[in-house]
């Protein structure tokens, strides 16, 4: 049996209303303090080296039927020849690169400041949340959930009869936080700094760069088996043609 | 769909020319799935305030959402004057991505479309 509780406007206009759009606003001014606290670092040029053979390495797989065999071998022992080839680095020097990445003070700081302009504001504006807006009613949620959600969405209000659809205002700040990711990719456009999950796949995916993806593409490129394409293309540049004229 | 014809404006094709060794440009095909992206949040966010107005709840709200992004699909596809593969890469790519990352903001705009029509 669902009562349907008649709730006062007043709530409307200000919880709801006022926390959406503090909320729009606060996402605004993180991604503008973010772009503007984003330090100019001088990238290393060793880094920078290993990472452009790599994209080198990595086309010469992507395009590798595209030039005859003689070439592509030639380039392919260019790479992975075990002396003096770009790609082979030996075991010592691995280890080196990851702990230097990690021990260097500058890219620390900077994965620090930006754990912290995601975090503060989040923190700050759940606290004035509760504050504020405890202890009623604020929304109901259109769709039935069971009942051990309860003690999730209805925090404050600590009636047990009371339908669990209808929330407290944490609730409508936990929806927001989700809910707005995508209205800020579409306002903000591609660069920003609203998603917690897409900054840590970031995070923990650039760390290991230099030397293990470099053993991943040396592997990547013994792989390819070479079958040269351009012979097939006269075949079908003939047949494009006939239909052409027909 | 006024709101495809605009965003869907920029969509390029990737794959060039040849049949038997598809090609495809990284950078178009990257700008091809935002625009789908952008899209499918868009559809969401409209269907969400729709299905809160018309009173929408529990089950036939997700039905509904399953809708509108079926429309979003179709739209998409017809869009891509129904050569899919010069755009995009597999048939999934079109039709599948992004189908789960509109829900959150589906759910916030129905929640609070139906909060503002219906209860206060």
């Amino acid at each position: 049996m669902a009562e349907d509780l008649v709730l006062d406007t007043a709530i409307r206009d200000w919880v709801l209303i006022p926390l959406s759009v503090v909320m729009v606003l606060i996402g605004i001014l993180r991604y503008f303090v973010s772009k503007l606290m984003r330090s100019s670092q001088v990238p290393d040029p060793k880094i920078v080296k290993e990472g452009q053979v790599i994209v080198r390495a990595r086309n010469l797989r992507a395009a590798a039927n595209f030039i005859p065999p003689k070439s592509f071998l030639s380039r392919r022992v260019y790479f992975s020849n075990e002396e003096n080839g770009l790609l082979f680095v030996p075991k010592g020097q691995t280890q080196n690169a990851q702990a230097q990445m990690f021990s260097d003070p500058n890219m620390a700081m900077d994965m620090m400041k930006k754990n912290l302009s995601m975090i503060i504001p989040q923190t700050l504006t759940f606290a004035w949340v509760n504050f504020f807006f405890s202890g009623f009613v604020a929304a109901k949620i259109p769709f039935p959930l069971t009942q051990r959600f309860r003690s999730m969405l209805q925090n404050g209000i600590d009636l047990s009869t009371v339908d669990v659809s209808y929330v407290s205002s944490r609730s409508w700040y936990f929806l927001n936080l989700f809910g707005l990711r995508g209205l800020f990719s579409l306002i903000l456009g591609e660069e920003n700094a609203t998603d917690d999950t897409q900054r840590m796949m970031q995070m923990s995916g650039f760390g290991f760069d230099p030397s293990k993806s470099l053993g991943a593409e040396k592997d990547g490129l013994d792989i390819v088996q070479h079958e040269w394409a351009l012979p097939k293309f006269e075949h079908r540049a003939e047949a494009v043609l006939k239909k052409l004229i027909r | 769909m006024a709101g495809h014809s605009d965003s869907s404006s920029s969509e390029k094709k990737s794959n060039e020319a040849m049949n038997d060794v598809p090609v495809f440009s990284a950078e178009n095909m990257q700008n091809n799935m935002k625009v789908i992206y952008y899209s499918r949040t868009f559809m969401s966010i409209i269907g969400g305030v729709i299905a809160g107005i018309l009173g929408f709840t529990g089950f036939m709200g997700f039905v509904f959402y399953f809708l509108v992004m079926t429309i979003t699909s179709i739209g998409l596809i017809a869009r891509a004057k129904f050569s899919v593969h010069s755009y995009v890469d597999s048939w999934n790519r079109i039709i599948l991505d992004g189908f789960m990352g509109g829900l959150m903001s589906f759910v916030l705009f129905w929640t609070f479309a139906y909060d503002i029509v219906h209860i206060f």
